[in-house]
């Protein structure tokens, strides 16, 4: 297996005997949303769905994935939404065929999907990869695998000796900890499982990865194991382990 | 015709009743002029009879003529708060003259608001906000068209801000209704009073009269000590004499400080912004009314507040502006054809010098200009804003050409495309075709953005440990710069960002110095170059006893320069810029004011950043820069910055320096409000502000914070006057340790300059991170010495402190248990291939050195890679990337992943 790290976008290829681009947290209908709190854009649907596309046909994937979260409003569907959604996965489906694993802020989102695109929430295994959106606890199956997940969109900022300098999307790469993870059955435990969390896709959104650390908001981050905690860039540069970001600030 | 003459017999009574037997100077000229119907612009000090100036002629005019019902004279002072004692006067004439009056500003009751709406007054007291808001009532519109006398206060202050340019369009807002009214400003001194004129009129025609102040003014310097202690000691010897005297400071903070060590006399109040109205307002009756003969002020005591006489001016620490001086002293002696007398208490060597200089300039006339801001687009965004409530929709052209009367705006035609098409991205106005169409939002946005102040809300600063409040930040600051994890000072104590949320930052307490809070304070005024250059002219002539006779002055100041000799510090000048190592950085000594340093360090700084890979601090005054550096960083390499620095090139670089810093998110945040792209209750907690700040690149909004930070906050045109000085010799340069004039003073602007590029930074990180790797270095020499360090202690070349071989081998962590296969008899086949593998690794030891171990404790590189990379011949930041990229490669494999 095989994993190539597009840093324009910021997405993931995973191939094994498939070829598949991972694209998590899109977000699309987030406008509405800011302009609720106060900060007040037109729509970058357009743009963003043009990013994606680019995405499809640099590295010509056999099958889209889209990790979660492809709307942004909930529980419901905005006026945006429904004029936006059902032309930006078109636009998807003419370039590739795809999938989704429904995120905590699709609801409803099957109404604009074919058949056969809707994956379940608590996750699935493709070519011997696991996905996961990450806002739930995952599927027993997924265990014993590499597990994907987006929903945490991690960020790193980076300090010198001086200051901060360089804040962007990132990836943490950590290993679960069985002992942490309520879960009902925990059958492939034998073989280590890792989680990759990924970037958010949607150019707003982020968390520090130090608070996803510190104060973990899913069950996935609750059962990671820190310690050995790893940071990426994205476009697969490694940075070091979490704990030398906790030092550069802390110390 | 004699004056007296032409005044109404009713106005003449009034002027006896007042108790004036004869009318000031300025009143005699000005007078007239109004009576002849010109606009005018009167230039006269502080209590020399100015608002009756105006207002005499004024109300002649109204009692001439009959009322037409609606407002038929405006009175626009800047205060947010009234002037009480001007309305009281004002309300004894309209009493006396049978004229109605109202007054109309932000704390206006609703019930008078409606009363004024429906039975306007004759005479309108308001400020430039409201005036705003008269233009979005459809009632209240038709009551402009009668105004044929508009009066501007405190014109000065208005005319060098934003406020002043939304004033000046919303006077040609108003001409569409009321058709060349009279224009009147009432100013206090300046360096340029046509500009003034210019700023109220327009291109119409106007008189400006002009009242010397010099011949009034008498201004003596006195050297107050070194320490505060000291300096208040000379201060309370001051304050024992008759009569009531006006203490100005230059921060809020010094007047705390002096009020609290002052508290025993039982006769001292503190005045200044950040106290609450009721206790401004008590300290300023109680000291009308003689009970207390102290006021220690800041600025908000500059404008025409009226407490009565004042006796005595003090002003402690210099005033830094000529201008600032001249309207404070001008307090002292209030009754007409009194000599206005102040004296300067300066705190320290460079206040000493710089007093001394602002008090010859103030004696010479030699005042600041006031500069307006031209084509500024949040205003423009603002006035589109309402004008496109006041009329529903509007053409272009007429926004244009309304606009464009002003002096403000001139050639801004592509501007204002610009405008439009971004106000209409934040769903400000819709355009069609060529018709500007109000939006649902906009009178909303009208509602909280009336006024071109910011105003700042303040997000309380909690500490989680102690669970106490111990600070308070601007709101746009928390916006613009602050997030999870963000280190800075408050209170003289580290904090380190917990949270954003429920209005508050949450934080804790931080132990490392790292990265400062960035802050410039607002109230701190900006010493002008020209004065600082006169500074650096005294210090290398050491002309003090030009300046002054003051024996302690004199004294402190030769003793001074003297120690500086002594210690063989070169001594800053005009013509001279010394930089100095200090354990913090290095300090730039350069005389320039505050605007050119600021712009002239972070030029300086953000080359230094680019070339090292790090962060840089900065910290300035008037005459010096501190650049906070990491400690390999010396004075030598801020000098090679330096020479190599192309003053053509300074604009550029500028803007790339600024991008971003924590100040330019700030401007940018402000500016980014007045288009309506963020509400003033926008919430900051849950999004990832950096982001959206992004969505402005190229956009006209991030074009108008550059502009107005580099015309308000730094002078980059006189910083690469400065380079190219140094370059033509003019001025030298020299290096040396830190001096008691570096060591001097209190900087006052901070800010972080992170490096241009992420590359960079991603670079500098890495390294560290290789720098911290542990290695086992094993001796496949001798086969019989190993040892586990870090890769920063490895030496250059490593040696076996053994057998004295370089033939080491440096392996990760993990894989130590292979240094004893080296050392067995007898290898299995599988052993035999890893003593291979070492020997591999041992080789490129020999002939790389410390290089080959820091390629060797990468991610995923064995001797293989190791051998490629350094075979790449790539040195520096090229090396790290080559690592960078043998890394990706690994990390992108199977093998990581399992």
């Amino acid at each position: 297996m095989n994993l190539q790290f597009i840093s324009d976008g910021p997405a993931l290829i995973v191939e094994n005997r498939t070829r598949v681009l991972v694209v998590a947290d899109l977000h699309f209908g987030i406008e509405s949303d800011l302009a609720d709190h106060g900060w007040h854009f037109s729509s970058r649907s357009a743009e963003r769905v043009k990013k994606v596309c680019a995405c499809i046909e640099t590295t010509n994937p056999d099958l889209l994935l889209l990790l979660g979260d492809v709307k942004h409003s909930i529980p419901k569907t905005t006026q945006q939404e429904f004029f936006e959604i059902p032309g930006i996965l078109s636009a998807f489906r003419d370039l590739v065929p795809f999938m989704v694993i429904p995120g905590n802020h699709d609801i409803g989102i099957g109404r604009f999907l074919h058949d056969g695109e809707l994956l379940p929430k608590a996750g699935a295994i493709i070519d011997g990869v696991a996905y996961l959106h990450g806002h739930t606890i995952p599927s027993p199956s997924l265990l014993g695998h590499l597990i994907i997940a987006g929903h945490h969109h991690p960020m790193v900022s980076l300090h010198d000796e001086v200051g901060c300098y360089l804040r962007a999307p990132a990836y943490l790469a950590a290993e679960l900890d069985p002992a942490k993870l309520r879960c009902a059955e925990k059958k492939g435990m034998r073989r280590k499982t890792r989680v990759l969390f990924m970037p958010a896709f949607n150019e707003v959104a982020g968390f520090d990865i130090l608070r996803i650390i510190r104060h973990p908001f899913s069950p996935l981050s609750r059962s990671i194991r820190t310690d050995t905690a790893e940071v990426f860039l994205t476009e697969g540069t490694y940075v070091g382990p979490v704990s030398a970001l906790e030092d550069d600030v802390a110390a | 015709m004699l004056l007296p003459d032409r005044l109404d017999e009713r106005v003449r009574s009034c002027i006896k009743k007042r108790g004036f037997f004869a009318l000031s100077d300025p009143q005699m000229q000005a007078i007239p002029l109004i009576l002849d119907e010109k606009n005018i612009v009167l230039i006269a000090p502080t209590g020399t009879g100015k608002t009756e100036s105006a207002m005499i002629p004024v109300f002649n005019a109204l009692l001439s003529t009959p009322s037409s019902g609606g407002i038929r004279a405006l009175y626009i002072t800047p205060l947010r708060s009234l002037n009480r004692d001007i309305l009281s006067r004002m309300e004894w004439w309209c009493r006396e003259l049978s004229l109605s009056i109202g007054v109309r500003h932000g704390d206006t009751p609703a019930s008078e608001r409606r009363r004024q709406a429906l039975a306007p007054p004759e005479l309108l007291i308001t400020t430039p906000e409201t005036l705003q808001a008269l233009f979005m009532g459809k009632r209240l519109r038709r009551h402009l068209a009668g105004i044929r006398y508009v009066i501007v206060d405190e014109i000065h202050e208005l005319a060098g801000s934003k406020r002043g340019a939304q004033l000046a369009v919303a006077l040609e807002r108003l001409h569409v209704y009321a058709s060349n009214f009279q224009r009147i400003g009432l100013s206090a001194t300046v360096g340029n009073p046509d500009e003034i004129g210019r700023f109220l009129c327009g291109a119409r025609p106007f008189t400006v009269v002009r009242v010397p102040v010099a011949k009034d003014l008498e201004i003596a310097v006195k050297f107050a000590g070194e320490s505060f202690k000291q300096q208040v000691e000379t201060l309370s010897s001051m304050l024992g004499r008759k009569g009531s005297t006006l203490v100005f400071v230059n921060t809020r903070v010094t007047a705390e400080a002096l009020g609290h060590e002052l508290f025993e006399r039982g006769d001292v109040e503190v005045h200044h912004g950040s106290l609450s109205r009721d206790v401004r307002i008590d300290a300023e009756e109680r000291f009308k009314r003689g009970e207390i003969n102290t006021l220690i002020c800041t600025s908000s005591m500059e404008l025409g507040i009226d407490i009565g006489r004042v006796d005595h001016v003090i002003q402690f620490g210099s005033p830094r502006e000529v201008a600032r001086l001249i309207q404070r002293v001008g307090r002292a002696g209030h009754q007409l054809h009194t000599v206005s007398r102040g004296t300067i208490l300066a705190t320290g060597f460079s206040d000493l010098l710089e007093s001394l200089v602002i008090a010859r300039r103030a004696r010479a006339n030699e005042i600041e200009n006031v500069i307006p801001h031209m084509n500024a687009a949040d205003v423009l965004a603002n006035q589109i804003a309402g004008i496109s409530v006041e009329y529903g929709e509007i053409e272009r052209e007429r926004v244009r050409e309304i606009i464009g009367r002003s002096h403000v705006f001139s050639d801004f035609v592509s501007l204002l495309e610009d405008v439009c098409l971004q106000m209409q991205e934040h769903r400000l106005i819709r355009l069609d075709g060529s018709r500007i169409i109000t939006t649902a939002r906009a009178r909303k946005y009208l509602a909280g953005n009336l006024s071109m102040i910011h105003d700042e809300r303040k997000v309380p600063v909690f500490d989680m440990v102690s669970r106490r409040t111990v600070g308070t930040l601007d709101e746009s600051f928390v916006v613009g710069w602050v997030h999870t994890g963000a280190v800075f000072i408050t209170k003289g104590q580290l904090w380190r960002v917990i949270e954003i949320a429920d209005g508050k930052l949450t934080v804790e307490p931080a132990r490392k110095v790292q990265g400062e809070l960035p802050s410039w304070e607002g109230e701190q005024i900006p010493v002008p170059y020209s004065i600082a250059r006169e500074v650096g002219g005294v210090r290398r002539n050491r002309t003090i006893r030009d300046y002054t006779s003051e024996p302690a002055g004199i004294r402190y100041a030769e003793n001074f320069l003297l120690d500086m000799d002594k210690n063989h510090s070169r001594v800053p000048t005009d013509q001279l810029i010394t930089l100095e190592n200090t354990d913090e950085g290095v300090i730039c000594n350069i005389c320039a004011g505050h605007k050119a340093n600021e712009a002239f360090g972070r030029v300086i700084s953000i080359i230094l950043s680019a070339k090292f890979g790090t962060t840089v601090g900065i910290e300035l005054d008037a005459y010096r820069i501190l650049l906070r550096l990491p400690s390999h960083i010396r004075a030598a390499d801020v000098r090679d910055a330096l020479d190599g620095l192309d003053p053509a090139h300074m604009p550029g670089i500028i803007r790339l320096a600024l991008k971003r810093t924590a100040l330019f998110k700030w401007k940018l945040v402000q500016v980014a409000k007045k288009f309506g792209a963020i509400d003033p209750d926008a919430d900051f907690e849950r999004i990832s502000i950096q982001k959206l700040l992004d969505f402005f690149d190229g956009t006209v909004i991030q074009q108008e914070a550059y502009r107005e930070l580099l015309s308000e906050y730094m002078d980059i045109n006189t910083a690469a006057a400065i380079v190219e000085l140094v370059r033509k010799g003019e001025i030298t340069v020299t290096t040396g340790r830190l001096s008691i004039i570096g060591a001097e003073g209190l900087l006052t602007s901070r800010d972080e300059i992170p490096p241009p590029t992420a590359d960079q930074a991603v670079i500098a990180a890495v390294r560290r991170r290789l720098e911290s790797d542990e290695v086992v270095l094993c001796c496949m020499n001798c086969r019989d010495w190993k040892s586990r360090t870090v890769v920063s202690r490895v030496p250059a070349t490593p040696q076996c402190p053994k057998c004295g071989a370089r033939l080491i081998a440096a392996l990760k962590p993990w894989e130590e248990p292979l240094c004893a296969v080296a050392g067995k008899k007898k290898k299995s086949d599988e052993e035999r291939a890893t003593e291979l593998r070492l020997m591999k690794n041992a080789n490129i030891v020999l002939s790389s050195g410390k290089k080959a171990v820091i390629a060797l404790a990468a991610r995923g590189v064995g001797p293989e890679n190791a051998s490629r990379i350094i075979g790449t011949l790539a040195d520096g930041d090229a090396f790290y990337r080559e690592i960078l990229k043998a890394e990706r490669n690994y990390i992108q494999t199977h093998r990581f992943w399992q």
